[in-house]
């Protein structure tokens, strides 16, 4: 009878000190949202799209700077393989998944360029930090255009940007995710509105006979 | 039959007592109204969200477009966020148009243009401002026995509605309102809020003006 007491008292005791190191980790977003497919005259060329271990796995760390702070952690990479997959397969006829990225020597699969998205930085911004009550998520991107053998065509960086409003039984997490979903949504935009304006990129369409009235201006 | 009447009539007068006062104006400007009403045409209502400092709640404008249906069900006003997706990426922040001119911009591709004439688009209402707390004052403490104190706290609301006629491809006409209102918390054991409804009180305004000029009922 004693040890059943014992055993029932060091379930209880693994339990608050289980739930104690849970309550003191890091606030970690998992970033999920639903991206619609852009309204546009798809470009009649073959894209290959090479995502890196670091843009399918990317998460960003911020260590708490006070002591009623916590550490947050934001995961983007699924969320960002998601938009991107969704947004190249609507803006391009054909889109090749790689599983290796380009390299000299390397012919196939046959597509018109290789697109290589990174991101650079991401900063965030709870009310708590800035006293106005909007969530914010800021993201910097680089592009690598390349051929199949690796042979640069264009490279550039763009920024996003995506804010939510406090709402009423809102926590910070679902805020934070509504703005991260928000700063994916504006990559896309800035990306579609941005991509034929890029000199090397407008270069390589006309060189590829791409560059419709529509998109030129 | 009357204990149910006498119970509705308490719960009524309560809710009337425990409800704080909101103060609003609108001022309103418009031309070309449709004369009989949308017809099927459909009309959709956008928050803008460029500054940095607050956005549009898309709450109200949720609330606005339910006042509106709510009244005159004959109009049909397309969801925000089905609009945003449907039109995805022409009406993000970045890209949305700024001005009436714009539209023909957008119509140029083709896609966007057969998509607006699926929709029947014929307004596109652009609501701009948002609700803010104001001063507070007051303090309460609470224990085990529960709560005692007082607190108070304010909150203003602005709001700007812009009328464009998509077909005609001009602005048609503005609705601003503004609300403010003060509400309290006294406690004694249990907190009692008397929340002011200024946010509810701005949509109904603007909602009443958008509905004189969308319906032919009123």
């Amino acid at each position: 009878m004693t040890s059943v007491k014992c055993k029932r008292r060091r379930t209880l005791f693994i339990t608050a000190l289980f739930c104690t190191l849970v309550g003191c980790g890091p606030t970690k977003v998992v970033v999920q949202g639903h991206f619609p497919a852009p309204l546009i005259e798809p470009l009649p060329l073959t894209l290959g799209v090479w995502f890196s271990e670091d843009f399918t796995g990317h998460e960003f760390f911020d260590g708490a700077k006070a002591s009623e702070e916590s550490n947050w952690v934001v995961n983007t990479g699924a969320a960002q393989v998601q938009m991107w997959d969704r947004l190249l397969a609507s803006m391009f006829e054909q889109v090749t998944v790689l599983k290796s990225p380009p390299e000299a020597g390397r012919s196939s699969p046959i597509v018109d360029a290789v697109l290589i998205p990174h991101v650079e930085e991401l900063q965030y911004a709870i009310p708590a930090h800035t006293q106005i009550k909007v969530y914010e998520i800021w993201m910097r991107y680089r592009f690598e255009l390349v051929t199949i053998d690796g042979q640069p065509i264009a490279e550039w960086t763009m920024s996003s940007y995506g804010k939510t409003p406090t709402a009423f039984l809102q926590s910070d997490q679902e805020a934070v995710n509504l703005a991260a979903v928000m700063a994916l949504r504006d990559a896309g935009a800035n990306f579609i509105s941005r991509f034929s304006q890029t000199p090397a990129v407008r270069e390589w369409l006309q060189n590829k006979g791409a560059l419709t009235e529509a998109i030129a201006q | 039959m009357k204990k149910y009447r006498l119970r509705t009539f308490t719960v009524c007068a309560c809710v009337s007592l425990i409800s704080a006062c909101v103060t609003s104006t609108v001022d309103e400007m418009t031309f070309n109204e449709p004369t009989e009403g949308i017809g099927d045409s459909s009309v959709v209502i956008l928050g803008r969200r460029h500054s940095s400092d607050y956005e549009t709640e898309p709450d109200f404008v949720a609330c606005v477009g339910d006042h509106i249906t709510s009244y005159d069900n004959s109009i049909r006003v397309i969801d925000e966020l089905e609009f945003l997706n449907a039109l995805y990426p022409w009406f993000e922040p970045r890209t949305a148009p700024l001005y009436p001119d714009n539209i023909e911009q957008l119509l140029q591709q083709k896609p966007v243009a057969d998509k607006m004439l699926a929709l029947k688009l014929e307004y596109l209402i652009w609501l701009d401002g948002s609700t803010v707390r104001t001063e507070g004052a007051g303090s309460m403490a609470c224990s085990f026995n529960g709560c005692f104190g007082f607190g108070t706290w304010g909150h203003d609301a602005n709001y700007e509605a812009t009328i464009w006629d998509f077909t005609d491809q001009a602005e048609v006409g503005q609705v601003n309102t503004s609300a403010s209102g003060q509400s309290y918390m006294p406690a004694v054991i249990i907190p009692i809020p008397i929340i002011a409804p200024v946010q509810g009180a701005a949509c109904d305004g603007i909602g009443d003006q958008l509905l004189e000029f969308l319906s032919s009922k009123y």
